[in-house]
């Protein structure tokens, strides 16, 4: 590990207790006169909506005036979903009503970029509407270092995915699509972004001066084009991440991953083209990086990975003789 | 004297004039109510494992600026709301624990007319209404002459045998004008007394040397059905009511396997504690027969001892209560208690106890509260703080 990414790592990683001081966190919050909105895309999620418009309105509006707006827009969900929302207090918004001239894209990132235009917010904090076990360190842990830190721009959310705890000692990594696809690009291409630890995490937040200068792709790639897009304009310091322990949401069958790394893989080779080097592929990098984790401490782990080849073995000269063989040309 | 029962009539009339007005203001505070009770819910609390929630229990104690926030040697939870005055005190106590383990799945799912998910009923709205009451109270205007001690007991259910509340009691050094706890279930609950009661655990184990060839021989299952059968022809009286629940049978794991061990939970109440002393005699004698008759082992471990206990029907706080009820249409279900009053009545202070919601699969993981009838059940308990507040429940 280098000591820019340990600098990194230490510094713009945080844990949600961090933060635990509410009305600490407000009171500076008003101090730089920051105005914070929430938004929450949907599309079919009636079985959750209405717990985490509860908790994170009675919690971040009512309770602490962490949040000054919460809203759901929907994608035209054909269950409950904008009807439990409202009865809880969010102001719901149909996609395909924000700026109609634009059209209706029906994607993830077609809310969020309309969020954008929708909401007030100097900052926009992002919330997938599946936690089961929403609370509102989900919310807190992320605006939390865009209300400290003047330099972060965007703040990513990681959890604590348990994979093996027998020697205190765990790999603290992404999902499948993460680990499969995203950290080996990142390896290779960006190294300094497998410092984020989940790049592919649903939550986050981002001052409205960032988000409005970038394009969002409306499917899965748009996580992927965000940090892509803002580490070329800004570099890795202007990333933050919050451990946010915890996320239970519904698991994804291996086809619908497959479907999300498509997206994600073309989304990535259009950055590689728009940044100018899917033409002039530079020397492939060999060391892999992964995370561990010990004791609250973040830690890289590299492995030297070199895809050495060996030649078709009708091309060995032993193995044609062996076979009494003569030399193609 | 005429003129203190005409002015408490007065006074009593006045306050039931403005209990329907109440609910729907009450109802603008529910996004604070069902959060803390989701968030309450969503954290594993069985019986001897509460620490989590009260931890949580404690933080809204201190958030809300109550006085003296307090956990004990116990593990509960207590805090001070002061009154105006503060010459009486009024106890009001939620348990904090619940029947499910740490391994059940807590997720709570929120819809427009309910809340679902294990121990939501039982018990975490009722503990969200204490942790709210000063809102709720906020919401309405009111400010009360008497202090509120809030109280999230432990170790109430089952093996816990109402210890949280015993040992709160037993070591609070303040008297209680009246207490009042409050349960989520079910909404027309009146209980102002406590049943005697005995909670036992039967175990039966084959021993090693057992002789599998003799007449009768068989499994754990077999021998604890004949026992359950035994325990059934004992004799239980109509009058003093009392009755023999069954309420587990833990036996085997498997189809083809016979078990060697099991263990059978009954439950024996009465009006009479002399009944519920003899019927643990004969279940003693019974016991001992069998293990000598059948070869195995059979031990009875009392696991909890409640003796009879209340105040009378006629008592001014359970008058009140009633005329609170019935101005609210709620119809009273008079029900004698086995938990948290038990302990409030056996330290020598007044208590009922209340529900606040309809409940549906209570104490399966989908257990479920409707909404709709909460602020009823919120109105009627403020209420009666009110009432106590004025003194219209002393005797």
């Amino acid at each position: 590990m280098t000591d820019d990414t340990k600098s990194w790592l230490e510094q713009n990683t945080f844990h949600h207790s961090d933060f635990w001081d509410l009305r600490k966190l407000v009171e500076e919050k008003e101090r730089k006169g920051l105005t914070i909105s929430l938004c929450i895309p949907t599309l079919n999620e009636e079985k959750t909506i209405g717990k985490e418009v509860l908790i994170l309105r009675s919690e971040l509006m009512e309770r602490y005036g962490l949040v000054d707006e919460f809203a759901v827009i929907d994608s035209g969900s054909d269950d409950r979903t904008r009807e439990v929302a409202s009865a809880y207090g969010a102001d719901v918004y149909l996609a395909a009503d924000i700026l109609p001239d634009m059209g209706n894209k029906r994607g993830k990132g077609e809310n969020l970029w309309k969020a954008i235009y929708q909401l007030k917010g100097d900052v926009i904090c992002y919330v997938d509407a599946d936690i089961s076990n929403i609370h509102p360190r989900f919310v807190y842990g992320l605006v939390a270092p865009l209300i400290r830190c003047d330099e972060v721009k965007y703040v990513k959310a990681f959890y604590d995915r348990p994979l093996n705890y027998s020697s205190g000692l765990r790999p603290s990594g992404g999902g499948r699509v993460t680990e499969i696809l995203i950290r080996p690009l990142f390896s290779l291409f960006y190294p300094e972004l497998t410092n984020v630890i989940q790049p592919l995490s649903g939550e986050y937040a981002a001052r409205r001066e960032v988000l409005e200068r970038i394009p969002f792709p409306i499917g899965y790639g748009v996580e992927t084009a965000h940090l892509l897009d803002l580490y070329q304009e800004y570099g890795i310091e202007a990333f933050a991440q919050t451990d946010l322990d915890r996320r239970v949401h519904r698991n994804q069958t291996t086809n619908a991953l497959g479907k999300m790394s498509f997206g994600i893989l073309q989304t990535f080779l259009n950055r590689l083209r728009s940044h100018g080097r899917i033409d002039q592929l530079p020397d492939m990098e060999t060391i892999y990086r992964q995370f561990e984790v010990e004791e609250g401490h973040y830690r890289q782990l590299t492995h030297k990975v070199v895809e050495e080849e060996r030649p078709p073995m009708i091309e060995v000269e032993a193995y044609l003789a062996r076979r009494k063989l003569s030399k193609q040309s | 004297m005429e003129s203190k029962i005409i002015n408490g009539e007065e006074i009593l009339t006045k306050l039931l004039e403005e209990i329907p007005g109440q609910v729907e203001r009450l109802s603008e505070v529910r996004e604070e109510l069902l959060a803390n009770a989701v968030l309450l819910g969503e954290i594993p609390s069985p019986t001897f494992g509460e620490e989590d929630r009260i931890r949580f229990v404690i933080d809204r104690f201190r958030e809300n600026d109550l006085v003296g926030p307090t956990i004990d040697d116990c593990g509960n939870a207590s805090a001070l709301l002061p009154g105006s005055d503060g010459e009486n005190t009024i106890l009001v106590m939620a348990h904090a624990d619940n029947v499910f383990d740490h391994e059940t799945n807590h997720a709570m799912c929120v819809s427009s007319d309910r809340i679902t998910g294990p121990g939501i009923a039982d018990n975490a709205i009722g503990l969200s209404s204490i942790l709210t009451l000063p809102t709720l109270l906020d919401s309405l205007g009111l400010k009360l002459k008497d202090d509120l001690l809030l109280l999230a007991n432990v170790k109430s259910l089952g093996r816990g045998n109402l210890e949280g509340a015993h040992h709160f009691l037993e070591t609070t050094q303040r008297p209680f004008r009246a207490g009042i706890c409050v349960e989520g279930a079910t909404q027309g609950r009146l209980s102002y007394s406590g049943l005697g009661a005995l909670r036992c655990e039967i175990s039966l184990r084959i021993p090693g040397d057992y002789d599998w060839n003799r007449f009768g021989a068989s499994g754990a299952i077999a021998h604890l059905s004949r026992l359950v059968g035994r325990i059934m022809e004992i004799p239980v009286p109509r009058e003093p009511k009392t009755s023999v629940v069954f309420g587990g049978l833990r036996c085997g794991s498997t189809y083809n396997t016979v078990p060697k061990r099991g263990s059978l939970r009954f439950e024996i109440t009465s009006e009479a504690d002399t009944v519920v002393t003899d019927l643990e005699n004969q279940v003693r004698d019974l016991s001992e027969e069998f293990s000598l008759e059948s070869g195995t082992e059979v031990k009875l471990e009392i696991v909890a001892r409640r003796p009879n206990c209340g105040i009378p029907f006629s008592h001014p706080l359970v008058k009140t209560t009633r005329a609170i009820m019935d101005s609210l249409s709620i119809t009273p279900k008079v029900d004698p208690s086995t938990g948290d009053l038990n302990a409030i009545v056996q330290a020598g202070h007044p208590g009922v106890t209340l529900g606040l919601t309809t409940a549906e699969n209570l104490r399966d993981e989908n257990e479920s509260i409707l909404l709709e009838p909460l602020f009823k059940g919120l109105a009627q308990l403020i209420a009666l703080l009110r009432a106590i507040d004025e003194g219209l429940c002393d005797a």
